[in-house]
């Protein structure tokens, strides 16, 4: 409990470190602000001018305009999160294994994995987190069932554990920069493979989509981290069968296996740290 | 007692891919690559007890990084074994990262845009500080090093001597036990190397801190440290006390004489290697062996109103000692091998 608080007390103050850092350079964080946002409202006007054309994605999957508009919420919402605590770190971690200033961090008596997944808060990203949370309420305000308690606490623990997903994923990828030496592609990648996970589920049919289905709900499950959490939001297709519960079930398990794995790869890679330069 | 640090047949080999110049042999590269062995360190065995001051010397890609980084727990060894206050550096233990720390002369650890006193605080979190002790801490180290008034000031902004300074109280926040400087001093003036100086003394002998540092300036080792290891190509060369490693290496002395007639005598190149002639006084390179010999016979031929003889200094005695070294290790450092 101890190493838990202290912890917690470590990570608020990487938190506020970044804040202060941040306000140092004002017009930077407007600019990122601004422009992450902008990317967000363009893509909203996208999926608008297609739901001006069909009324839903597909027949018969249920992903009308509004249920769509509360699973991009909820993408939106995962992806920030993720960007916010994890994607500048994983950045700076292939950044710290080429300069050699992982060191410090090895040095340290505190999980040397978790001081680097979270030495920087990108605040501009809480933007994004904002425009997110209001799209879900909009969205949900109009579709006609009501939401309840328990569903809303079992949506809140499947956005988390669609962040570790997420961020499994990219630590995995960051990891091999210590084998590689340098690896910014792979960073890359990540951010076309998470891409997968912006559309329902449903879309992936037929004989290219099925195997892509298949893919990216069991070997790389980002197809789970935003579609379980906004089903159980939204719940096309109500009421659900036997195999709807399997699916929702595989949220936590994907995410602890994907954490499980990021794990060991992470300690593995430790291991061979080769400590560049002087 | 027990030992404070111990290693046995140290080693750590790299294998590093061979780049060629050129365009074409960078393709070739893409298919088909040269790997060298690089033998940083060779087999090293030192033992250090508890509240010793040791310098670690050697030439530039001597190993002596290496070592302290694999004493750091930073990089893992290929064979042999270490033990450091009873741990296994490179276990990485939270227990064993508790008692000790690391300085690099050459890497910053605190936050570039945030005053250090921000750095200071994340250390007092993460090493699990009382309140109470840290700010005491803080401010001794503080005022021993004369940076009370910079420690709200980024370190963006700050000279390369104070920064260095933040980074030593940074490290010494948690009263490690055990110390690693490597490089502390790389490229400061005389006067911030004296300040560090004096604070390393100060706080070594009234702490007994056991310390560990590699270093480029014989200042740094003359005024801290009275034993000294070479390492030079990897290998231990020679482990013992300062003016041993002159009196073994050092294969002459200086010979100084005072004149009393105001001239210096012509004819002197027989006795040995002028070094300087500046009427009345002279002074003269001459071999270890023959020292009293030639004195003899200066003092029976000439009238002198001063004579000393000093050893060499200590700069030349080891860039002659590391220049040989490296030569005798060139010939077996690298095996070439095909991947």
């Amino acid at each position: 409990m101890r190493g838990f608080a202290r912890a917690w007390s470590v990570f608020l103050t990487f938190a506020r470190n970044s804040l202060i850092r941040d306000m140092t350079f004002r017009a930077n964080f407007l600019i990122e602000l601004v422009s992450s946002s902008a990317w967000v409202f363009m893509n909203l006007g996208f999926y608008l001018l297609i739901f001006h054309y069909t009324p839903s994605i597909g027949v018969g999957t249920g992903w009308g305009k509004w249920e769509f508009f509360a699973f991009a919420g909820t993408g939106l919402i995962i992806n920030s999160l993720t960007s916010m605590f994890f994607m500048t770190n994983g950045d700076e971690f292939g950044e710290m294994i080429r300069t050699g200033t992982l060191d410090f961090a090895l040095l340290k008596p505190i999980d040397t994995q978790f001081l680097v997944s979270l030495q920087r808060v990108e605040w501009s990203s809480a933007g994004n987190l904002v425009v997110g949370i209001v799209l879900v309420l909009v969205a949900t305000s109009r579709l006609a069932g009501a939401i309840g308690p328990g569903q809303v606490i079992l949506y809140l623990a499947f956005v988390l554990c669609g962040v570790v997903i997420l961020y499994s994923l990219l630590f995995s990828f960051a990891a091999t920069s210590i084998w590689l030496g340098r690896n910014t592609s792979l960073l890359d990648f990540w951010f076309y493979i998470v891409s997968f996970s912006r559309y329902p589920m449903e879309i992936y049919q037929g004989r290219l989509g099925r195997p892509i289905r298949w893919f990216f709900s069991f070997v790389v499950p980002v197809l789970v981290a935003v579609n379980v959490p906004a089903r159980e939001l939204v719940r096309p297709l109500y009421p659900r069968l036997a195999s709807d519960w399997l699916f929702t079930l595989s949220a936590p398990v994907a995410a602890a296996a994907s954490f499980a794995v990021c794990r060991w790869i992470f300690a593995r890679a430790l291991r061979s740290y080769r400590s560049a330069s002087s | 007692m027990k030992c404070a640090i111990e290693t046995s047949n140290l080693a750590k080999y790299y294998r590093v891919y061979s780049k060629k110049e050129g365009l074409v042999p960078s393709l070739v590269g893409l298919f088909r690559r040269e790997y060298r062995e690089v033998h940083a360190v060779r087999g090293i065995d030192v033992r250090v007890e508890p509240g010793e001051f040791v310098a670690f010397l050697g030439p530039n890609g001597a190993g002596k990084t290496t070592t302290l980084k694999l004493l750091s727990g930073i990089i893992t060894p290929t064979s042999g074994s270490a033990s450091v206050l009873g741990y296994t550096p490179w276990k990485r233990e939270n227990a064993y990262r508790r008692r000790f720390a690391l300085v690099m002369g050459q890497k910053n650890q605190l936050w570039w845009d945030l005053p250090a006193a921000e750095s200071f605080r994340l250390h007092q979190q993460i090493y699990d500080i009382p309140e109470a002790s840290f700010r005491q801490t803080m401010a001794e180290l503080a005022g021993m090093m004369e940076v009370e008034p910079l420690l709200h000031r980024p370190v963006r902004e700050l000279s390369l001597g104070e920064r260095m300074r933040m980074e030593l109280i940074a490290a010494l926040l948690h009263s490690p036990e055990v110390l690693f400087l490597d490089e502390p001093t790389i490229g400061l003036d005389v006067t911030a190397q004296f300040t560090i100086h004096r604070f390393l003394r100060h706080y070594q002998q009234t702490r007994g801190t056991t310390i560990l540092l590699t270093s480029h300036y014989m200042k740094d080792v003359d005024a801290l440290c009275r034993r000294v290891i070479v390492i030079a190509g990897g290998r231990l060369i020679y482990d013992g006390s300062l003016p041993g490693l002159v009196e073994r290496f050092g294969g002459y002395k200086i010979i100084s004489v005072l004149f009393s007639d105001g001239e210096v005598p012509p004819d002197l190149e027989r006795f040995g290697q002028i070094v300087s002639r500046e009427p009345p006084r002279m002074r003269l390179r001459v071999d270890r062996q023959v020292v009293t010999a030639t004195l003899r016979e200066l003092l029976a031929r000439y009238a002198a109103d001063d004579v000393s003889v000093e050893d060499p200094p200590l700069e030349e005695v080891v860039s002659a000692l590391f220049s040989s070294a490296e030569e005798r290790s060139r010939e077996t450092a690298v095996t070439l091998t095909r991947a």
